[in-house]
Parts: structure tokens; C-alpha cells; sequence
């Protein structure tokens, strides 16, 4: 009997010993990193990461990033309610009115994305530094690359915030709190940045820095900074936009598409025009946050059938009116950047209407529109200078040209404009128009005389169904420039930018917009940034 | 600091005890007396450890050991007084016998019964914690969801709800409030049968009997997952003597919607065009209710059990059959589920060696309803046709996100299939007297099969190109547990000790699939054919496999001291490691606490009156945990995600995919529980009321933190405390009990405060004190509820609206109280309130059973009060701005009878919307007849039944039932999609054969 229990007493030890007393550690998700170390293989996807975060910073799906902020706090396009919606909690009529506050998703998303890819070519580069990853060749031309990328990320964060920390370091001591900038220390770091790094950049034009910063986008992207200097540093620096401009084109390794379309095509990544774009791909960069989708977002639900859409568009965005009426009849980018008129299903078909007052009668899109606060579905010409290829998917193939020839030669054009060289500017803005007037290219030429003058022919003032008023356009100086760039980079989300510059962002009216406050040339920090770093000031106004 | 100088008070406690003990026993040594053994069982034939055996007359005796057996020395001519609490007084005289055996029985159910806690049972008497236990004679009657909604309205401080009418849904427990914000466990730990388990476990019908350990102090024992209480599940088992028979139970029950909401009719529409408020082209000619099209018009439930007991007091067993067949009120929505159980007992080697083995085997047949049918179905034009007169469906694939959904229910098929195994035995050895050694092993393996197929008549081909499309998800888990417990208990005098010890080990690893395709060439296959869509081809369509494994590993120790039934005292103590902290400096978790208990009705300034017969005071304290829910967040990770371009061709990156923080460590509950239990009149009235303090420190949380330098804007940290503060009472009344006619009534009260306490630490520093959850759904996107320190959970947090002007804009009251016009509000964070909260402050039950000969019945009532719901489907189909969409009636009615809503009005979240949701509910009644034939020869107490569940309510408000989502840190929010609650009526049979 004895036995009996001390073998069963030996058969309940033998499970409690062989049970275990380890702490499971293995994820089937994710990778621990103290158990991972990378080798030559890996280099590529650990390197790559930063330029992920300029997807997501410029056009992230469903998020306020730069792109819609530029856009539609913009006297160009517009987010009105929809019969199907828009409204989102009045965040895009805020952006309208420029009544934004510090918790709106724009603030959020920029400020965080800029960060994530800083953080993300800090790390990087602290790794390469380190040797934990084996970079065996090139090591200094991308650690350039990776400065350089990271510059980028600091002129987005300049251009919305102006006052931002400036953090270079990785390995930070745990509760580092990073403190302010001014404006113009961001921006004398990031000229420091760019003039030290540039040269060390590829001069290569092809797949292999396709997507990337090779020494041609770290020229335009230095152009930019130029071109911006007096309203970042309070200092203008018209010559040296004109010498980075000119550091492109006379490398001669990038030209003018024949026709404008071809660069915004569907497959455009080998167009000559582009010098620095944000890839994107209807099948690898289709999910969440990374995919672009401007096509669902500018449509009319009915347009699925136009394109054989496996979605249905959302009906959203459109031009404002006033903006449409700028552009010369004869400019092809009127037809071809702007979808207007009766839409047609992939037949010839003509589409009819299915919400509200147009519910069953012809859907076609007009240049008219009631408010930002009101809209039927016809209202407003939609966004069509990317190509929508037929079956689309929910994200576009397209890629977005962050940096384009036909904007080295208009900086250039502007800055020569500023310097005192309107015949050169002349010259230039010409040059870029011409591709635009095939049918009738005497109307393509510019003169010196015309762009000095301080006319814009946006017929400013409030336009909608409260309220008509008109306001002066003659008070823009070199005010025909803007409307250059305005029909030029429609759609590129930039207008916000020109208009700062133009000195008309916030002392114009157009549709549902008065005027509130020059202090909306930026934006205010987000809470959130607030909140954890106590450094930190919110920008005056706010 | 403090915590040390409690275990230092714990251990010199003890050592006391132990001290006493031996010394008691050093005086048991006499002279001149015959030696007495003997048994005490009560009258099911079960020992009674712990019965006084005293000499008449003397202070002199002994008490009776875990298996009731007693010895003492004692003069011949002497007389033995049993007394136990609970049970009547016997006295015998000893007249020379050297055995003595005895029956008591008992007197008191509220003291006699034997309540299961954690690893181990006590007797009521003995409790001094705040568990709760309720029979299967008192659990809710009807095809409830699952063995959680057997306990509606019957326990204080437990609420179960159930806030959708879905038969898949299950309930929702909440128990003494919100007690974390980001742990892994939002709900109590589920137990059954001694193994962790979950409510869809076990079938409700072969439950016997379930226990609620409410307070940390007996939760404790389970560590790290007990911070949210448990509910320990024992179901049926053989036992007594009469074992051989077999038990039959059916029911069959027809549900209706409670209330539905009254949309605009086809004639309303014309009525509409006709004052020129809608266009024309709206009216389609005909009118349907589509609620009805998408509705069963008698659906019809049932469940069907049947069990076997059999065998001898050596081996015997108890086999079951489980059938249910609940069926939903809308189309194509029902849960049916088959449960085979066998559990046999088998004892050897004189009872000091027993086995235990289970089988549990459990199927799911479910198709699954998809919430958005209903949404449809609410937005569908009333003068449309379900069916074209061709006999398609009628469809408008151009107006965005709307498509007919009797078309989509018959068009798209998803069956849900999934199953359970369980395996687990249990090894029970009494190698000495008072040690009780057992190893119980358990084996569970859980499996789905989720298919999805939409045919080519579908919308997402109509409309969608998608000719076709599939989806597969299949997936495992495999759950194992391993416990290993040694017991001693030992009777010393008037002393009774147990101590308990033991280790426990469990895994779980989980593997799924999933795959979804589409472009198909045809219908034939549906979805058995996947590979024959194109889309993949293509590099469309999802395909992914996931997996994860965890474990916990855990040991355990208590020791319970009884003083004459006068003091009791209970110390356990909790080492848990959960594998979720892998890699944070502090994986293992000790979760210690200690109870104490008084009974003043055994003290000499109570002897004398009459009124009371037991009176209780308890307290205990304890503290238990919760784990994060996601793993390896201490560590840094690196994953592979989104794609680049990189010389030419697409890659995948790999980057750090969190910021690792580890300091993690689990949620702590710190928790005082006071109770007091009582016994009136000599049963006449039972009861107890506990009042408990709370406060969960180290809240886990997604906090903010700076980034720049932090890769990402938020870290998952311990940082913030909360509190629930409460009150629980219960008062039962045997207020009638002839042999004719009995009458019982219980009530239950309780009452909870929770408050956010604090949302910094010394790494942390939260600079504003609250952060915003929730969502008040599409199209308003924007949050719905707030979190601040000082305040409730559930607090909304919108716009206050004081009135509309003429035009139908609404007037805002800004929050220093002054009212402005629609267009001067500014809209903003800064302009929200507090418009209310979530969350009941009182609940109340009160449920009355009645039996009069041969007919019995019970009705359960209960109600919440004090708390707001956020009616999110007013808010959307109230607003009179979207034309495309069927409307509410209500979105034509003038607002605080001044204007009807402006139609350039975008849907706004504001108080307008938060409505009173106090209610109270005659739940469930319960009536029925048993034929009490002793001369039926193989039928025994047939009997029949009619019940009702969910039967009547009381409440000011508007939607389907204010009995909503209560969880997380938005509760009271009634969705727009979700189900619409139900009454149901059933008609039983049951008899043994």
C-alpha cells in the first residue's frame, strides 16, 4: 500500500518538475529585437523605412496630412457637405474658414509623421554609426541620404509649425525632453544639412534612386528652401533658388513632358519630368494608411460605373468656382485636370443622379457651388489631373511628384521675377505654358510686362449661398505669377504654400472664407505635442 | 514599506495561532474516561468537518476532522452535544459505546451549504469573504445566451446584461464597476470545474450551481487575472444514492422584437412630395416595412437536454446531451449548438484514492448577423419594392452605401462553424488523515471555420465588378492547464486549520487563417473552390496566417483558521509570472491577502436573544492583477510592414513597430471588503450587506509621450488609479412557508462609485488630466466620452444644447452657461461638457418565487437607475439633412416645439441625444405544474412550464432597450446598428426517467 502512494506521489513529482517554469518568449508576430541581427540581406528594408513616412506625411488615406491641408484651407479646392456626408465633425469647413484648432487631425498628423520619419533616419542613422547594420559600401552617400531625407521631413514640419525641436540624436537619455526652435534656426539647420550633404548624394537618375534623394531632389528641395527663405527666415534668398535651380537644370538629366498628363499618368515612374516622387502602387501600398486615394475621394458614387470601380468613390472634393474661372478657355489643363460636365458610365450611358434634389436626373458636374456648408452632388468640378485608369482599385498607381522639372523651372522663373529678371521669368513661365496651348500657342507666350504687373485674375470675395461680395485682386504683387502656379500645380497640394508667399492666404475671401487672422499662415502645435513636452510653446494666436 | 509591515503582521499572527494550538492540545491529556470515535455526516450522508463534540456539562471536547470523524476521551455515563452551525443540536448519551456515529440535519440553508471558492469549497458558515453562490433551482429560466445570463438580476454587484437581441450575442458582466482601462481582462475569470473555462464552456442546462468571488480578497488566489472578480462554474455531477435515472428537459420558445423604431412609411413619403418637401422621383409605388422583409415572422427556438446518471457509490458517471436552437428575429441569424459531456467518478483503495475524468465536447453551427443589414433596412425607401416585378431585387447601385438587404441576407451565405474539445482528469489521494493531495489536468483544443460567400447576383458584383467573392477563415487554439494542490487539514480542540499549497501551469497557443478571394467564373463551387478567383492572380485580396502563444505560471498558498466557529481567519498568497511581461524587469506578480471573520451571535453578550440567529462580521483585503493584453510590449520589436520602392521592385520594410517600455508591469487592485451576514428569526429573514474600497493602481493605458524623442506619440505604461467605492445588500424572505403554499423573496441592492483618481506617475506626467474615448460613429466621427481625473468612467462629452431658434439651428450653451446662436459656436474641444454618464449608480433586484401544491412560480425583476444612454440611431436617422436615406418619423417633429431641425445641419453629437436610461424590467417569469405521481412507474415528476424572458419595462427611453454596451470606457452608448433586444416566451417540458 505504502507503495502504492509513493509512486504516485513520484508520478504527480515527475509532472510538476517536467511542467514548465519558463516564461513563454517567442512572437509569432513581430520580431524581438534583442533577438534579431540583421545582415547585408536585411539593409534594404531597415534603410527604407523613412521614406514610408513621407507616404503617410503627404496623402495617408483618410488622414488630414500635407496634401488635403494645402488644399482645402486653399482658395483652389474644397471639402462641402455632401448629401452623402463630408461633414466629419465640421473639421474640413474649419479648414475652409481657417478656424482650425490645435486638436484637429492636420496638426496631429503632420506633426506625428514628420516626427516618425525624423525619428525613423535618426535611428538609422545611429545603427550605420554603430555598425548594427552591416552597411559594407556606400556608407557615407547614405548616411547623406538619410540627413537629407531627414531635411525633408524638417521642411514640412517649418512650413506648418515654423517653431519645432530640432533633435538629431537617437540614443537620448530616457525622459529627454527636446526643446524649441525657432523658425529660423530650423530653417539655418536644414540649408546647414542640405549644403553638407548634398554633394555626397548619388547623381544617378534612374530605378536605382528612383523614390529617393539623389543629388537632383536634394537641389530642389534646397531650391525650395530658397525660394521660401523670406518667409521662413524673414531674409529672402532669391539667388540662391535661382543657383540650386540652375544646379538642376544644367545637369540636363530631366525635361518637360510634351504634354503635361504624362506625368501624373497612371504609370508615370519614368517620366523625364519627374525629379523626386512618393511612390505608390494599387496593390503594395493599398491598405490603411498607406494608400492614395484620390479618385474615391474627389467622385461621385455613380462614376464607379464611368471607370468600373470595384468601390464606390465617396463624393467629396472639388474645385471652388472662382479658382475654376481663372484659367484662360483656351488652357488645355482646364479640360484635362478638372472632370466637368455629364458623366457617362463605361458604355456612353449618361449617369443620372441619385441623392437629393438630383436624384434621377442628370449627374453632371457644374462650376457652381452653394457653400462649404451645403452641396448637391453636381456641385463643383472634381480633381482629375492624376489619371484614373479604368478598375482602379481603392488606392491610385500613380505616383505623386513631390518635386518636378516644371517646378525647378517656375522657382526659378519666380525668383529671377523677385531678383529683378522678368525677361528671364518670362522666358521660363513661357517655356512651361506652351505644352498647355497647342491649339493656340500664341497664347502660351508671357511677357516681362505682364508678370510684374499686380493683377491676379481670381475674382476674390465671398461667393456662396449666404453671401456675394467682391474684393480687389490688383493689390497681389506680381499677382499674374500666382495665378501661373495656380494653373500650373493645381492639385499638387502646394496652393497654400504659394498663397503664404503671395501674401493672400489669409487677407482674401473666396466661397464660404473671410479672412481670420494672418497668424493661420501656420499652424498650431498639436495638443498632444503639448501635453508631453513642456518645452514647447504653442505658435502666437492660438 | 507598507506592504512589508503587513506581512510581518500576517506572520506573527499566525505564529500566535500556532502557539495556541499546541497548547490546547497539551491540555487535552486526562485520566479515568473510555475512549469515543465516531462520524458525523449530515442527511445526505456527507461528513461535516468541524462539528463541536462537546461533554455535557464541561468544556471538555473535541471537533471533527475534514472526514467528519472525531475521538475523545469522555466519562461512560456522559452526554455528547453536537452542534454545528446551521444544523440542529443533538445531544446522545455516550452509554459505554466506543463508536458513536451521528446524522445531524440541517436547519439553516443559508449557514449548511458548502459554497465553492477558489480551489477549494467552504461551508456558508465559514465565509469571510464576499462570495456569492446561486443553485440551478434559482437561475433564470428560457433559452438564455450562455451560463452568465442564468444569474441576471440575482446577484448584488454582479449585472448581466444582454444588449442584443442577437443569438450569437453573449452577455455582458460587469462586476463592481470599470477596474481597468487597458488590461488583457475586462470581464471576471471564468472557471469550470476547477479549469479557466468561458461561458460558451459548458451548456447553460448542465450547470448546478455557480459561485461569484466578489471581492479581491477572495480573488486573490487567482493572481493576475482576479482583479475583475471570478465566476466559478460547477456543473452536474452524480452524487447520492438514488443514482441510476435519466433527465430529460425541452422547451421550445417564439421571440419578438421588444420595440422597434418608427420610420417614415411609403405613404409618408407621399405625403412628403405632395407638400413638396421630397422630390417625385422618390416614390417607387409601393410600400414596404422593411424590418418585416428582413425579419422571421414566428421564429421558433429550442433546446433539448437529456442526461444519464448511473453507476454505484464506487464508480459512477453522468453523460448529457445538449441541444439548442436559438433562432434570431431577423433573417438569416441563429446559433445552434450541440454538447455531448461525460463525467465519471471512480474511488479505490477505501476512498483514499479517486479519479475524476471529463470529455466535453461542444459544436457551433452559426450563421452570424451582419449589423449593417439592419442599418439598411432602416435607410431603404418605403415606397421601393423588396422584388422587382421580374423578380430581381430591386437595387439602386449608384446612391453610395445602399443596397436592398433582403437581396444581401439571400445572396450571401456565411456560415459559421466551430467546436471545443475538453479533456481533463483529476487525480485525488488521502495518503494520511487531514492530506489531500490532487493533480488535475486539462486538455482543451477549439477550433472555427468561418466562410463567406457572395454569388454574382449580389450587390458586390451588381455594383462592385467583383463577379463573385469568397472568404475563408479557419483557425485553432489549444489551451493547456496543469494544477497541483496538497490540502492538510487538522482539528486540534476547538481549533480547525487548513493549509493549502500548490503550483499551476497553463498555455495557450493559437494558429489562424484567413483568406479571401473573388473574380470568379461561377456560382457553382461558392466557396469551396477558392483558388478559382482571379484576384489573387492579381495581388489583390487578403491572405495571412497569425499566431500566438502565452502562458502563466503560478503558485499558490492559503491557510484558514476556525476558533469555535467564534474566529475565523483565512492568508493566501499569489505568485503569478504571465508571459505578456516577457522581457519587462518585473514578470512575476505577488498577489497576497487576508480575511477575518466574527461570529458576535456566538459571543456571551449575544447569548441571550432571540432575534438573531447567526450574525457575521467579516472584513478582508487583498490584491489582485491584471496583465497587459498584448505581448512582449516591455521589449523592442522590429516588424515587417509597409512597402518601399526600392530599385525598381517593391520591399518590404522592417521597423520598430512600438515603443518598448520595460517598467510594464500589471494593473494592481488594492481591495477592502466589509461585510456583515445575518440570520433573523430563525431563518425567517437571511442576509448580508458588504461595503468595499477599491483602487486599481498602475493603470495600463496607451499614454502620450513626446515624440520627438519617442518614435511613436504613445507608450502602453502603468500609470493612473482608480477607485470603486460600493454598497451591496440582499435581504431574503421566507415569508411564507406551509406545506401548501410557499413564498420566498430576496432583494438585492447595490451601488457603485468609480472615479479616476489620478493619470500622472513620476515618469508620466499627464498635463492635462483627462484623455477622450469612444465614438459617436460616422458621419459625426468624433469621440464621445471623456476620462478625467476626479470623475466617473462614462462621462459624455459634447455639445450642450439649450433649445433651437426658428430657423432649426440649434442653440449651444457654451460651458460658462451663457446659450449662443448655431453659427456664433465655435464648435471646439473647449466648447464640450459633461452631458452625462454611462454608467447606473444604483441597481436593484428583487425576485419572488412562489409554490402552491403542485405549482410554482417565479418572476425575476430588475432595474438600473441614475445613468444616461447615447442614442447614436436618433442622432443619425433623426437628422432631416440626408434625403437618400430613410428617416425616423420623429425627424419631422418640431424640436422643443419650436422648429424642426434645419436641413443644413450636419448630424452633430449633443445632448439632444442623451436620454434618461433608468429602467425597471419584469425580466423573466417563470410558472409551472408538476405532476407529483408517486404510483407512475417510469415516468417521476413530469412537469410543464410557460416562461418569459425580457417581459416588460418601465423607462422614459425612446430606442430599443436602455440596457447597452456598459463596458469599456464608453459604456451607455446604443449603436446604430446594433440588434434589437427581445422578449421571448417559452413553453418547457421536463421529467426523470
Amino acid at each position: 500500500m505504502k507503495n502504492t502512494y509513493l509512486s504516485l506521489i513520484g508520478v504527480l513529482a515527475i509532472i510538476g518538475l517536467y511542467s514548465c517554469t519558463k516564461l513563454n518568449n517567442k512572437d509569432y508576430g513581430t520580431i524581438v529585437a534583442s533577438q534579431f541581427s540583421p545582415t547585408q540581406q536585411d539593409v534594404a528594408a531597415l534603410v527604407g523605412v523613412p521614406y514610408t513616412n513621407w507616404r503617410t506625411l503627404e496623402l495617408g488615406r483618410s488622414a488630414n496630412a500635407i496634401w488635403r491641408t494645402n488644399e482645402i484651407s486653399s482658395d483652389e479646392s474644397v471639402i462641402p457637405a455632401r448629401p452623402n456626408g463630408w461633414v466629419d465633425n465640421g473639421i474640413y469647413q474649419r479648414m475652409h474658414y481657417h478656424k482650425w484648432t490645435a486638436d484637429e487631425d492636420n496638426s496631429f498628423q503632420i506633426w506625428t509623421n514628420a516626427y516618425a520619419g525624423i525619428s525613423n533616419c535618426n535611428r538609422l542613422l545611429y545603427q550605420i554609426d554603430n555598425n548594427l547594420i552591416p552597411v559594407q559600401t556606400g556608407k557615407a552617400q547614405l548616411e547623406a541620404e538619410l540627413k537629407v531625407l531627414r531635411a525633408s521631413f524638417y521642411y514640412a514640419l517649418i512650413d506648418f509649425f515654423g517653431n519645432v525641436p530640432i533633435i538629431t540624436k537617437f540614443d537620448v537619455p530616457a525622459g529627454y525632453l527636446p526643446p524649441q526652435s525657432t523658425r529660423a534656426d530650423v530653417y539655418n539647420f536644414i540649408i546647414s544639412e542640405l549644403k553638407t550633404n548634398i554633394p555626397l548624394l548619388s547623381t544617378a537618375v534612374d530605378a536605382s534612386t528612383y523614390g529617393r534623394f539623389n543629388k537632383y531632389a536634394g537641389f530642389a528641395l534646397l531650391a525650395k528652401m530658397y525660394l521660401e527663405a523670406g518667409v521662413y527666415s524673414g531674409t529672402p534668398n532669391w539667388p540662391g533658388c535661382i543657383t540650386a535651380c540652375d544646379s538642376v537644370i544644367n545637369a540636363g538629366k530631366y525635361a518637360l513632358e510634351s504634354v503635361q498628363a504624362n506625368a501624373f499618368a497612371t504609370q508615370n515612374q519614368n517620366s523625364k519630368e519627374i525629379i523626386f516622387a512618393i511612390p505608390f502602387d494599387n496593390v503594395y501600398t493599398s491598405d490603411g494608411s498607406t494608400a492614395w486615394t484620390l479618385h474615391m475621394e474627389t467622385l461621385q458614387p455613380e462614376n464607379q460605373a464611368t471607370y468600373n470601380f470595384q468601390n464606390s468613390p465617396w463624393g467629396g472634393i472639388c474645385a471652388i468656382p472662382q479658382f475654376i474661372n481663372t484659367f484662360d478657355p483656351n488652357d488645355v489643363r482646364l479640360t484635362a485636370n478638372w472632370i466637368q460636365g455629364q458623366q457617362y458610365d463605361a458604355s456612353g450611358k449618361i449617369l443620372l443622379g441619385t441623392m437629393d434634389k438630383f436624384s434621377g436626373k442628370p449627374l453632371a458636374y457644374i462650376n457652381q457651388l452653394p457653400g462649404v456648408d451645403s452641396s448637391q452632388e453636381v456641385h463643383g468640378f472634381r480633381l482629375g489631373k492624376y489619371q484614373i485608369q479604368a478598375g482602379e482599385l481603392v488606392g491610385m498607381s500613380n505616383d505623386f511628384p513631390l518635386f518636378r522639372y516644371a517646378d525647378i523651372l517656375m522657382m526659378k522663373a519666380e525668383s529671377a521675377l523677385r531678383n529683378g529678371d522678368a525677361s528671364t521669368a518670362a522666358t521660363l513661365v513661357t517655356q512651361v505654358r506652351q505644352r498647355s496651348f497647342t491649339n493656340n500657342p500664341a497664347l502660351a507666350t508671357v511677357t516681362a510686362a505682364q508678370l510684374q504687373s499686380g493683377t491676379s485674375v481670381y475674382d476674390y470675395g465671398l461667393r456662396n449661398h449666404l453671401q456675394t461680395t467682391h474684393e480687389t485682386a490688383s493689390d497681389i504683387q506680381y499677382g499674374r505669377m500666382l495665378d501661373e502656379l495656380g494653373w500650373e500645380f493645381s492639385q499638387e497640394g502646394r496652393r497654400r504654400q504659394d498663397m503664404i508667399r503671395f501674401g493672400v492666404f489669409t487677407s482674401k475671401s473666396w466661397l464660404s472664407h473671410s479672412p481670420n487672422g494672418s497668424y493661420r499662415t501656420l499652424l498650431p502645435l498639436p495638443t498632444s505635442a503639448l501635453q508631453t513636452n513642456k518645452n514647447l510653446k504653442q505658435n502666437s494666436g492660438y | 514599506m507598507k506592504k512589508i509591515q503587513l506581512y510581518l503582521r500576517c506572520c506573527r499572527l499566525l505564529f500566535a495561532f500556532f502557539l495556541a494550538s499546541i497548547m490546547s492540545l497539551c491540555a487535552q491529556a486526562q485520566d479515568g474516561n473510555i475512549k469515543i470515535k465516531g462520524a458525523v455526516k449530515d442527511d445526505k450522508g456527507l461528513a461535516l468537518p468541524g462539528v463541536s463534540v462537546k461533554i455535557k456539562g464541561t468544556n471538555a471536547g473535541a471537533q471533527t476532522s475534514l472526514e467528519g470523524d472525531f475521538t475523545l476521551n469522555a466519562p461512560a455515563n456522559s452526554t455528547l452535544v453536537f452542534t454545528f452551525i446551521g444544523f440542529a443540536t443533538k445531544e446522545l448519551p455516550v452509554n459505554n459505546q466506543n463508536v458513536i456515529n451521528v446524522v445531524l440535519t440541517d436547519n439553516n440553508q443559508s449557514l449548511s451549504e458548502v459554497v465553492v471558492i477558489g480551489y477549494g469549497a467552504q461551508r456558508k458558515a465559514d465565509i469571510t469573504s464576499a462570495v456569492t453562490t446561486v443553485k440551478s433551482t434559482d437561475f433564470v429560466t428560457g433559452p438564455v445566451s450562455d451560463g452568465a445570463a442564468l444569474l441576471k438580476g440575482k446577484v448584488a454587484g454582479l449585472t448581466i446584461s444582454n444588449p442584443s437581441g442577437d443569438p450569437n450575442a453573449q452577455s455582458q458582466i460587469l462586476l463592481r464597476g470599470t477596474q481597468t482601462l487597458n488590461g488583457a481582462n475586462t470581464g471576471p475569470l471564468v472557471i469550470v470545474d476547477g479549469v479557466p473555462g468561458d461561458l460558451l464552456t459548458v451548456a447553460p442546462e448542465d450547470i448546478a450551481e455557480i459561485s461569484v468571488l466578489k471581492d479581491a480578497s477572495s480573488a486573490a488566489i487567482y493572481g493576475v487575472r482576479g482583479s475583475n472578480g471570478v465566476i466559478i462554474i460547477t456543473t452536474k455531477r452524480s452524487s447520492g444514492d438514488k443514482i441510476n435515472r435519466i433527465d430529460y428537459n425541452g422547451s421550445a420558445s417564439l421571440s419578438q422584437f421588444t420595440r422597434t423604431p418608427k420610420l417614415l412609411t411609403g405613404d409618408d413619403y407621399r405625403d412628403q412630395i405632395a407638400q413638396g418637401i421630397r422630390d417625385k422621383a422618390y416614390d417607387l409605388g409601393n410600400s414596404t416595412d422593411w424590418i418585416k422583409a428582413v425579419s422571421k415572422a414566428h421564429p421558433v427556438s429550442t433546446i433539448q437536454s437529456l442526461s444519464f446518471n448511473g453507476g454505484n457509490n464506487q464508480t459512477n458517471y453522468v453523460a448529457s446531451l445538449n441541444y439548442r436552437f436559438l433562432n434570431g428575429v431577423f433573417l438569416k441569424s441563429n446559433h445552434a449548438q450541440v454538447t455531448g459531456r461525460a463525467d465519471i467518478n471512480h474511488t479505490m483503495l477505501d476512498g483514499k484514492l479517486k479519479f475524476n475524468l471529463g470529455i466535453l465536447n461542444t459544436n457551433f453551427n452559426d450563421i452570424p448577423f451582419n449589423s449593417n443589414e439592419y442599418n439598411q433596412a432602416l435607410m431603404m425607401n418605403p415606397t421601393a419594392p423588396v422584388r422587382e416585378p421580374d423578380g430581381s431585387f430591386y437595387q439602386q447601385p449608384t446612391n453610395f452605401g445602399y443596397q436592398n438587404p433582403v437581396a444581401d441576407m439571400l445572396n450571401q451565405e456565411q456560415p459559421q462553424n466551430s467546436y471545443r474539445q475538453k479533456y481533463n482528469a483529476t487525480i485525488t489521494l488521502l495518503p494520511v488523515e487531514g492530506l489531500r493531495l490532487a493533480a488535475t489536468g486539462s486538455y482543451t483544443k477549439s477550433g472555427y471555420e468561418n466562410l463567406y460567400y457572395a454569388n454574382h447576383q449580389d450587390i458586390s458584383t451588381l455594383r462592385d465588378n467583383q463577379n463573385g467573392v469568397a472568404s475563408i477563415g479557419q483557425g485553432q487554439s489549444i489551451d493547456r492547464f496543469l494544477n497541483l494542490t496538497a490540502e492538510y487539514s487538522k482539528s486540534l480542540g476547538d481549533h480547525r486549520f487548513t493549509l493549502l499549497g500548490g503550483y499551476e501551469y497553463q498555455d495557450d497557443d493559437t494558429f489562424g487563417t484567413n483568406i479571401t478571394n473573388h473574380d470568379f467564373p461561377t456560382d457553382y463551387f461558392g466557396v469551396n473552390q477558392i483558388q478559382l478567383g482571379t484576384a489573387q492572380k492579381n495581388g489583390q485580396d487578403v491572405i495571412n496566417s497569425s499566431r500566438s502563444n502565452s502562458n502563466l505560471i503560478s503558485y499558490f498558498a492559503r491557510f484558514t483558521y476556525n476558533y469555535k466557529e467564534k474566529y475565523m481567519l483565512l492568508a493566501s498568497m499569489r505568485i503569478d509570472g504571465a508571459s505578456q511581461l516577457y522581457g519587462a524587469s518585473e514578470p512575476y506578480g505577488k498577489f497576497p491577502s487576508i480575511q477575518a471573520g466574527w461570529r458576535l451571535t456566538k459571543e456571551n453578550f449575544m447569548k441571550d436573544q432571540k432575534v438573531f440567529d447567526d450574525l457575521k462580521l467579516r472584513v478582508g483585503y487583498g490584491i489582485t492583477g491584471n496583465q497587459p493584453a498584448q505581448g512582449f510590449l516591455g521589449v523592442g520589436l522590429l516588424g515587417y510592414g509597409n512597402y518601399v520602392l526600392y530599385n525598381g521592385t517593391w520591399i518590404q520594410t522592417l521597423s520598430p513597430s512600438q515603443n518598448a517600455n520595460p517598467s510594464l508591469r500589471w494593473e494592481e487592485k488594492h481591495d477592502t471588503d466589509i461585510g456583515l451576514d445575518f440570520s433573523l428569526l430563525k431563518g425567517f429573514i437571511t442576509g448580508n450587506i458588504d461595503v468595499y474600497n477599491s483602487r486599481v493602481t498602475g493603470l495600463l493605458y496607451n499614454y502620450n509621450v513626446p515624440s520627438p524623442p519617442n518614435l511613436y506619440p504613445t507608450t502602453q505604461a502603468n500609470v493612473g488609479t482608480m477607485q470603486n467605492r460600493g454598497l451591496e445588500a440582499v435581504i431574503n424572505v421566507q415569508a411564507v412557508n406551509t406545506k401548501k403554499f410557499r413564498w420566498t423573496s430576496s432583494i438585492n441592492f447595490s451601488t457603485n462609485r468609480n472615479k479616476l483618481v489620478s493619470l500622472s506617475n513620476d515618469l508620466y506626467q499627464a498635463s492635462v488630466p483627462y484623455f477622450t474615448t469612444g465614438w459617436a460613429g460616422s458621419p459625426v466621427t468624433t469621440f464621445s466620452s471623456i476620462v478625467q481625473v476626479g470623475h466617473n468612467i462614462g462621462d459624455f462629452y459634447g455639445f450642450k444644447v439649450t433649445g433651437v431658434d426658428k430657423n432649426g439651428y440649434w442653440i449651444y450653451q457654451e460651458p460658462d452657461g451663457k446659450s449662443v446662436a448655431y453659427n456664433d459656436f465655435n464648435h471646439a474641444f473647449s466648447d464640450k461638457q459633461v452631458l452625462g454618464n454611462g454608467l447606473p449608480k444604483f441597481y436593484a433586484g428583487w425576485n419572488n418565487s412562489f409554490s402552491y401544491g403542485n405549482w410554482d412560480l417565479s418572476i425575476t425583476m430588475r432595474g438600473a437607475f441614475d445613468y444616461q444612454v447615447l442614442n447614436l440611431q436618433r442622432l443619425y436617422y433623426e437628422g432631416p439633412g440626408i434625403i437618400n436615406y430613410n428617416r425616423f418619423k420623429a425627424a419631422n417633429d418640431k424640436l422643443f416645439g419650436t422648429a424642426v431641425l434645419n436641413k443644413n445641419v450636419p448630424e452633430e453629437f449633443n445632448s439632444y441625444y442623451i436620454e434618461n436610461g433608468a429602467f425597471w424590467k419584469i425580466d423573466n417569469i417563470n410558472l409551472g405544474y408538476t405532476f407529483n405521481k408517486p404510483n407512475w412507474k417510469y415516468i417521476h415528476n413530469p412537469r410543464i412550464g410557460f416562461s418569459t424572458l425580457n417581459t416588460f419595462i418601465i423607462t422614459g427611453y425612446k430606442g430599443s432597450d436602455p440596457e447597452v454596451d456598459r463596458g469599456g470606457l464608453a459604456p451607455g452608448i446604443d449603436d446604430r446598428f446594433s440588434y434589437p433586444s427581445t422578449r421571448t416566451f417559452t413553453l418547457s417540458v421536463s421529467a426523470h426517467f
